[in-house]
């Protein structure tokens, strides 16, 4: 059983791409589930807060989106919660998986440059 | 005379209210950063219960802030 979730994390802005990169792949492998797509990513970078976290102005936002088993999700969380580098993230049940994406691009035939 | 105008976001043909989409979020804060009230913002009760939940994952994300103006 596996249900649509999507996350998304505020890394500490100080940390290096690579390391943000490193640590996604850690993380989403602890929700592998066998015969489930990787989880889409979408990297906003480094954005303004709109109030300071932990003393940082600033954070690394990152949005995936995933299905995975319940069960596993425990572990994930308590993991997300012991990384210091991790300011914030938001787990929630993706019950609208059509309005996910960023840029509303609908139609595969569309080519649209925005 | 007060017009009664429709639901905003039943123009817009939005159904489902992201809560990442802090521009579309923040036309439904006073400047303080209060909620509207439905009187107010005039959307749908089912769309103010949406925008409610949306608007907090929001101001926990540090999209939006608590308060406006507000210097720590």
């Amino acid at each position: 059983m596996t249900n649509p979730y999507e996350v998304v994390y505020i890394f500490d802005s100080a940390l290096e791409d690579e390391a943000i990169n490193q640590k996604l792949d850690q993380l989403h492998a602890m929700i592998k589930v066998e015969g489930v797509d990787a989880p889409a990513l979408n990297h906003w970078g480094r954005r303004t807060l709109a109030y300071p976290i932990k003393k940082s102005t600033t954070g690394y936002y990152v949005v995936a989106n995933f299905e995975t088993a319940p069960k596993l999700l425990p572990e994930f969380e308590r993991t997300l919660r012991l990384d210091e580098s991790v300011l914030r993230y938001l787990l929630v049940l993706n019950d609208n998986p059509p309005s996910t994406a960023q840029p509303p691009t609908k139609g595969e035939f569309d080519d649209e440059e925005d | 005379m007060r017009v009664k105008k429709g639901d905003p976001l039943a123009e817009m043909r939005i159904r489902v209210i992201d809560y990442k989409d802090e521009k579309l979020l923040s036309r439904f804060l006073t400047e303080r950063g209060k909620i509207l009230p439905r009187r107010l913002s005039g959307i749908s009760a089912r769309h103010q219960r949406q925008l409610g939940v949306a608007i907090k994952r929001a101001r926990y994300l540090a999209l939006l802030p608590y308060i406006r103006g507000h210097s720590t």
